[in-house]
């Protein structure tokens, strides 16, 4: 009874609100196009007569809801206004309007303010580069202490060198498991858990007293490298696809910043606890309390303060229904099979894997080779880390610009160009015998490789729809073995000197960078062959619904991979524009992860 | 490299330059920033050049060997610990030494032996005598004087393990090395002492480290547990 009471309502007060409704917009907008309100109105009438007509307790319109304006409405809109998750602005009942930026219909922020810190999308940005920051900032306190620290524990070279190695090599398995585990736990626990379980690494330095041990709590620190995966992850939860290029450019950039800060912050902190009483032998090792400390204050603040969705904590929202997930064997073999994820992976290896490698050596290299004080050495040393705060977002966005005019093949020629001339600059670096020479060389090489990392990211997102998360951590990962490789083929013995060891590595590098070329994709060419004449392949469809199985369209699991396909299309350059057929900015969801 | 007067005639030059070019456009940001990063460039080089000092083409070689007469002995036999163990170290005139008009300043320092420069670049022997490090420690400098000199010196805390000699450098007035003695025969394998380190351990340091680790760990426990239970309580709501 109460139903038809509703009812009777509803349309009894339907002419005359609707008859408000239609004056206003005719007055104000002079137009027949239905304005939002009447059509908010109309979807309203609907679910009540529906529920009229619908037995059931509880269904959608049973009760007032809906109709006095002021409840949330449930999903019954009107075909044909929807244009894309990202598109969609606030509705005006929407509990988005709590959020202090603007939001999309999954509650992405939409804008970037990195000057605020509001919850839960710039909190969650600040709360992941910070952790990461802290993270490198542990990893690599120990290189700038090298000249004390191979006095005390009576070490040489090999043992410094291996010990390099063992400092980057831990990551590349942390960081493949780093992306399961941000899954099931949750962005904020995959940090919390790695910052706060490996803080006793860092404080177990004050034990180490040879080559075994120093070597052994390196590989251990090196672990909570992962925060690069759970950081990126977290930002690609909070940020809309239109914008998370910049959002993953600047938090990986200023995270890296950490192994230069650490260049700075360790002399810096030995000294004053020199200063204080302390021998240099039990000085180092109280310096380690402080990255120590740092991991533990993030973790908690990470605990406390952040959040893993913007709706909620995981554990939270566990019980409502979340999207399917892809099967991790799925997402795997496709990764596998696609011969660009190896490509990135040894071109990352040669990008932040000689940016990992030059933070380990270079402090002591100009220690050694310019008789400098141990603060002076870090001081420029820290100056190649430092360069990551606008070199790496830089890499992204001209990546981004040559997208505009050339496409893909710009994207892969920056990509080359910024790789050489880092490799160049680094050879230069080996070579150069004076200081303001070698400053100089440095500078350049440090924009060159940190841009370069930029850019490997502005390509990944393209590689895989399905996959990508699985690929941005392979790429990742690949910047680890890189280091570890160039470490332990150049500075871990007395082979070579260390500078020789370092226009070596630029040779490698620049070597390496030639396999850019081989990265083709049939829709849009490669850095010297257009695109393939077939129909069919050159279609951006066809090569990211190649990831699903025909059983899998038949359940149209691919359609997210359809719609990124269309908004790649902005990859073919200038011609996209010219023939009208897809806007040019960025794909939407298109650089989620850059782990 | 570079040489200062050059450089400031240079700068002069170009800030005129700059400042004429610029003064259309006014911006007094502009030219302050050019001015100061090449006031900065001036200062690295003079930091280099300090840095280098005129010492750039004095060799090793050119020294004369064996113009001291330099004795170290151990105060116990074995190998001796840094910070307690002490050396005890005499110089005098040789017989043999020519160059005796120019000493100024006896320098005496702890040298490294080839065993434990294997490996370890930076403790390298060069004949360059601003690129040698086989001699970093300094023991102690005294003016020169014609009678026998002696000092006791107890090893220093941050001296690292290894072998070791000790060597007298004598230095003029202009605080350039023209003659040396040591207490090792030429080979340097002869006279040598071993030292070991401190571990730079301590166990207050040690305890402070497992408690925080402790702390760091059951923090994340108890964060954990809570929230689990937490979500548990809510969700049987």
């Amino acid at each position: 009874m109460r139903h038809f009471q509703r009812y009777i309502y509803a349309t009894k007060n339907y002419s005359e609100n609707l008859k408000e409704l239609r004056a206003k917009r005719l007055e104000k907008n002079k137009t027949h196009v239905l304005s939002q309100e009447e059509r908010v109105f109309f979807s309203r009438l609907l679910g009540t007569i529906m529920a009229h007509h619908n037995e059931d307790e509880g269904s959608v319109g049973t009760s007032m809801h809906g109709v006095t304006a002021r409840e949330q409405v449930f999903s019954f809109s009107v075909q044909g206004e929807d244009d894309g998750p990202s598109s969609h602005t606030v509705r005006f009942d929407d509990p988005t309007a709590k959020f202090a930026l603007p939001v999309d219909s999954e509650h992405r922020a939409t804008a970037f303010k990195p000057f605020s810190f509001a919850k839960p999308h710039m909190r969650a940005f600040h709360l992941g580069w910070i952790s990461f920051f802290t993270c490198f900032i542990s990893t690599f306190a120990a290189a700038p202490l090298v000249p004390i620290i191979r006095d005390n524990l009576d070490l040489t070279k090999s043992d410094i060198g291996n010990a390099g190695v063992a400092s980057v090599s831990g990551a590349i398995f942390s960081r493949l498991a780093m992306g399961a585990v941000c899954d099931l736990l949750g962005a904020r626990y995959g940090t919390a858990f790695l910052l706060m379980l490996s803080a006793p690494t860092v404080f177990s330095m004050s034990f180490v007293s040879d080559a075994g041990g120093y070597l052994s709590v390196r590989f251990m620190i090196g672990f909570c490298l992962a925060t690069f995966v759970s950081c990126q992850y977290w930002t690609s939860v909070m940020f809309n696809g239109k914008i998370i290029g910049l959002v993953n450019g600047c938090a990986g950039g200023w995270g890296d910043m950490g192994g230069g800060v650490t260049q700075l912050l360790m002399p810096m902190v030995f000294h004053v606890i020199k200063l204080a009483g302390a021998t240099p032998f039990t000085a180092w090792r109280i310096a380690f309390f402080i990255p120590g400390f740092l991991q533990v204050i993030m973790g908690i603040l990470v605990l406390t303060l952040g959040q893993d969705l913007p709706d909620g904590n995981l554990s939270t929202l566990q019980k409502r229904g979340e999207v399917s997930k892809d099967k991790f064997t799925k997402v795997f073999w496709y990764a596998v099979l696609n011969y660009r994820t190896y490509v990135l992976f040894l071109l990352y290896g040669f990008s932040m894997g000689i940016e990992m490698t030059i933070n380990n050596v270079i402090s002591e290299y100009f220690f050694d080779r310019f008789q400098l004080e141990l603060h002076t050495a870090g001081m420029i040393a820290a100056s190649f880390g430092m360069a990551n705060f606008f070199a790496r977002p830089l890499g992204g966005y001209a990546s981004d610009i040559s997208a505009r005019f050339f496409g893909m093949r710009g994207r892969l020629w920056t990509l080359w160009i910024l790789q050489t001339s880092g490799g160049i600059f680094c050879v230069w670096l080996g070579r150069a015998t004076s200081l303001p020479i070698a400053i100089l060389s440095m500078m350049l090489f440090s924009v060159g490789v940190q841009a370069a990392c930029g850019a490997i990211f502005g390509i990944v997102p393209f590689v895989s729809r399905r996959s990508l998360g699985l690929i941005s951590g392979l790429t990742g990962a690949g910047g680890n073995f890189g280091s570890g490789l160039t470490q332990l083929i150049f500075f871990s013995s007395s082979k070579f000197h260390t500078a020789d060891g370092l226009s070596l590595m630029g040779i490698m590098g620049m070597i390496f960078t030639l396999l850019v070329a081989f990265i083709h994709f049939p829709q849009w060419g490669s850095m010297f062959f257009g695109p393939t004449s077939d129909e069919k392949k050159s279609k951006e469809e066809h090569y990211y619904a190649a990831e699903w199985t025909e059983e899998e369209k038949r359940q149209g699991l691919h359609e997210g991979s359809l719609k990124f396909a269309e908004n790649s299309r902005s990859e073919r350059g200038r011609k996209a524009a010219s023939d009208g057929s897809s806007p040019s900015t960025p794909p939407e969801n298109g650089n989620p992860a850059h782990v | 490299m570079c040489t200062p007067p050059f450089i400031s005639n240079i700068k002069s030059q170009q800030t005129k330059a700059y400042s004429s070019s610029l003064s259309k456009y006014s911006d007094s940001r502009i030219s302050m920033a050019i001015h100061k990063s090449l006031f900065a460039s001036l200062l690295i080089c003079l930091l280099f050049q300090i840095s280098h000092g005129a010492t750039k083409e004095r060799l090793f070689s050119d020294l004369e060997k064996g113009a001291l007469e330099v004795t170290a002995k151990p105060s116990r036999e074995g190998v001796l610990d840094a910070g307690i163990d002490k050396l005890s170290i005499t110089w005098k005139l040789s017989s043999t030494a020519t160059k005796e008009a120019e000493f100024t300043t006896i320098k005496v320092k702890l040298c490294y032996a080839p065993v434990s420069q294997v490996d370890r670049p930076w403790r390298k022997t060069e004949n360059e005598l601003f690129k040698d490090k086989s001699c970093p420690h300094k023991i102690i400098t005294r003016a020169y004087d014609k009678s026998p000199q002696s000092f006791e010196y107890t090893l220093e805390r941050d001296i690292p393990t290894g072998t070791y000699f000790v060597r007298a450098y004598a230095v003029d007035a202009k605080d350039h090395e023209v003659a040396f003695g040591q207490s090792t025969n030429e080979a340097k394998s002869t006279n040598l002492f071993s030292v070991q380190a401190i571990s730079g351990r301590h166990k207050s340091l040690d305890i402070a480290s497992i408690c925080f680790s402790v702390f760091s760990v059951l923090a994340l426990l108890v964060f954990f547990v809570n929230e689990k239970r937490k979500a548990k309580i809510e969700q049987s709501k």
